[in-house]
């Protein structure tokens, strides 16, 4: 699509160029993605609210679905914290539960959005085959939906920390910006895994898997320094590591990120430097799935 | 560029018969061969498995006009539609729609059971571009149109399949579109419904409102559109005012289709249909066959057989043959039969077909001639379809009757 028509918004006039013409660039390709998708945001607002009246509508226990998980995690990472500290000695404090919980919401919020949003495309087939929309909108409504249960849980969260012992404090205001990362890294992860799990029905089991057995390689239950040097810098690789340690830091440790900090034993238990990795994850992670979702779109109805 | 409100330029769309590669071990192969073979040729030949689905099609459509779609099954029509409204790109040529597109296609495609229809009109609304506010104040209009006040805030899983067809054509026909697109959906709901919903398309098409028509209810097509397309095998076979196209293709639907001209026996010669213009439902008209049995074994077991179809919904409606009838065709030689049919059937426009049929394997072996009655009103029609053939078998060439023939396919 040409600039001209781009920004003659309402008169949306298009011209199909076939297949094999000359590609238009990455920022006139992203550009094009994002007005599409801004003249469908009423179909996104109304998917989301589909995808959260149903699970709301003839559920027993209605709201506390946004809990059930979270809690579940939380209650698990106690009993394998328990486990540990009967182990080593040092008992398992209030500051280790609250850790446990700040980092438990983010991790069902991701999980629970990447399960739902691989199926995102082959669930919705009649819309996707019969009617032409940006097709974004679909995962990006399952992330949207998931997010509205993780608020839900981060109000429950706010009202239970300060009996963990979890006060005010100028660190809180990392919170919004870690959270905003984690939403960009969900959503290039569920446009890549709704995307590739089209063209390749497979996707959805190797996601299984990865999601069943991801919360062992991300520090949920755990922080990485208690797994030693070298381990624990493994560990922060995961592009989720930083942004669930930083949320620890900064709620239970009221520990500014700008500020380096290093261990009793000399092991870096945070650098900014982590907040740049994971920074570089969503974004440039964003805009190539981005990319690679838009660019193949065009064929979803035909190989879907 | 024209001012053309649709543009269809040389369009060619390429699909693939069978399974796409959908699963990562499949690809795995798949990308060693493009490796091997580059993947410059890919885009304009057809490679093994694949099919041109549409070729070389174009047209145009100005504001004021329609332009209906005919075609047998699988001659592309769907594609065409799916190309128009984005869905699928064109693999050459161009496409260009402008404005607003407002598919009659799949009318309830995002209804969720679950939600009640209220719901459902905000989410379908949505899903075919309208905003909270636009859909909100037409919100009674749909409601009412439809004729579900009462059910508005039920879960449309509990909807009867009429209510629910209803509703999806009552929010799509809320859209004002620029461009309007239908593809048989003027079939939805009861009779009285199916005129209202007609009638809100007749209002579009005062308005000016450019359409595209894909459907199977010829006489729809002849009233809504001045211009039409006949396709076959994704090819345009014919291109003209809408009345001559639905002749057009009126003439050519069946005999052509799957017929197989193999090693009959009997060949059908001409056929001939007594009906100037317009028959009285429940008059009787007399068909005249002629054709010849080659000295062949096989004759003995070939019957000649007449088939009544709708043209509009192309279902048969009557069909009977000489086996049937205990009229055994000659062993060799000319013949001349005649059928004297009642038309039993409620005013519209019918094909008879004539074909040879093995007995013994019931395949279709000849393809023979088609006619086209107009059965207009007449007397009650009396509800079964029971024409009362009386057949007239004659050994020989009868004079005068082959140059009589008026078949125009013969």
């Amino acid at each position: 699509m040409t600039p001209a028509a781009v920004s003659a918004a309402e008169d949306s006039a298009f011209e199909v160029t076939p297949e094999d013409e000359a590609q238009p660039t990455y920022v006139e390709d992203l550009r094009e993605a994002a007005t599409e998708l801004w003249h469908f945001r009423e179909m996104l607002y109304q998917l989301t609210l589909r995808d959260v009246r149903i699970r709301y509508k003839q559920a027993v226990i209605g709201f506390g679905w946004a809990l059930l998980m979270p809690a579940l995690i939380v209650l698990s990472g106690c009993l394998v914290r328990y486990a540990m500290t009967r182990k080593s000695g040092a008992p398992l404090d209030l500051a280790g539960i609250a850790s446990i919980s700040v980092k438990a919401l983010p991790w069902s919020f991701f999980v629970g959005t990447i399960s739902f949003s691989t199926q995102s495309l082959t669930g919705n087939l009649q819309l996707v085959s019969k009617v032409y929309f940006p097709r974004a909108v679909l995962p990006l409504a399952a992330t949207l939906g998931q997010a509205f249960d993780a608020a839900i849980g981060a109000l429950v969260l706010v009202l239970v920390l300060p009996f963990l012992d979890v006060h005010l404090s100028m660190a809180l205001l990392w919170v919004p910006v870690l959270a905003l990362l984690l939403f960009l890294l969900t959503v290039a992860a569920s446009l890549f895994l709704s995307c590739a799990n089209l063209f390749f029905r497979d996707v959805k089991y190797i996601v299984q898997v990865m999601l069943t057995f991801g919360i062992f390689f991300t520090p949920v239950f755990f922080e990485p320094e208690m797994m030693g040097r070298r381990l624990a810098a493994l560990i922060m690789l995961n592009p989720l590591s930083p942004l669930l340690e930083g949320l620890r830091l900064a709620v239970v440790q009221q520990h500014d990120l700008l500020v380096p900090l290093i261990g009793p034993d000399g092991l870096v238990v945070w650098s900014p430097l982590y907040l740049v990795y994971a920074a570089l994850w969503a974004i440039l992670g964003l805009a190539a799935s981005a990319m690679i979702f838009h660019r193949s779109e065009f064929v979803f109805a035909e190989y879907i | 560029m024209s001012t053309a409100s649709v543009s269809f330029r040389h369009v060619w769309k390429k699909f693939r018969y069978g399974e796409v590669h959908n699963s990562l071990r499949d690809l795995l192969p798949a990308l060693g061969r493009r490796l091997l073979h580059g993947r410059s040729q890919a885009a304009h030949d057809l490679q093994s498995g694949d099919f041109w689905a549409v070729r070389d099609v174009s047209f145009e459509v100005r504001p004021g006009e329609a332009i209906g779609i005919i075609g047998p099954n699988g001659a592309g029509k769907s594609t065409v539609l799916k190309l128009l409204t984005r869905i699928v790109r064109p693999t050459r040529g161009g496409c260009t729609v402008r404005g607003r597109i407002g598919a009659l296609i799949e009318l309830s495609a995002g209804f969720h059971p679950d939600l009640t229809g209220r719901e459902n009109i905000f989410l379908q609304g949505s899903i075919m571009g309208m905003h909270r506010g636009e859909i909100a104040t037409k919100f009674d209009e749909i409601v009412a149109f439809a004729g579900i006040p009462d059910f508005i805030d039920t879960p449309v899983k509990r909807y009867s399949t009429g209510m629910h067809a209803r509703l999806g054509f009552a929010i799509a026909a809320h859209l004002d579109p620029d461009v309007l697109i239908i593809d048989e959906v003027l079939a939805v709901g009861d009779a009285a419904f199916q005129q209202k919903a007609f009638g809100r398309i007749a209002d579009m098409r005062r308005q000016q409102v450019p359409l595209v028509v894909v459907s199977h209810q010829l006489d729809r097509i002849a009233q809504l559109c001045t211009k039409a397309i006949l396709l076959n095998r994704g090819r345009v076979v014919h291109s003209g005012t809408a009345a001559e196209t639905i002749a057009a293709y009126v003439n050519t639907t069946s005999s052509t289709a799957d017929a197989i001209a193999s090693d009959s026996a009997t060949r059908i010669e001409s056929m001939f249909v007594n009906a100037p213009g317009e028959v009285p439902s429940g008059g009787t008209i007399t068909v005249t066959i002629t054709g010849t049995v080659r000295p062949n074994w096989t004759g003995t077991r070939e019957s000649v057989v007449l088939r009544v179809s709708s043209v509009e919904t192309g279902a048969m409606v009557f069909s009977t043959d000489t086996a049937l009838n205990g009229m055994p065709l000659p062993h060799a030689g000319p013949f001349t039969l005649e059928v004297d049919l009642q038309l039993n059937v409620p005013a519209n426009v019918y094909t008879i077909q004539s074909l040879v049929l093995d007995t013994l394997t019931s395949r279709e072996v000849f393809p023979g001639p088609n006619a086209q009655v107009n059965v207009g009103a007449g007397i009650a029609f009396t509800g079964s379809v029971q024409m009362n053939p009386r057949l007239r078998l004659e050994e020989g060439a009868r004079a005068g009757a082959a140059g009589s023939s008026a078949s125009p396919v013969a």
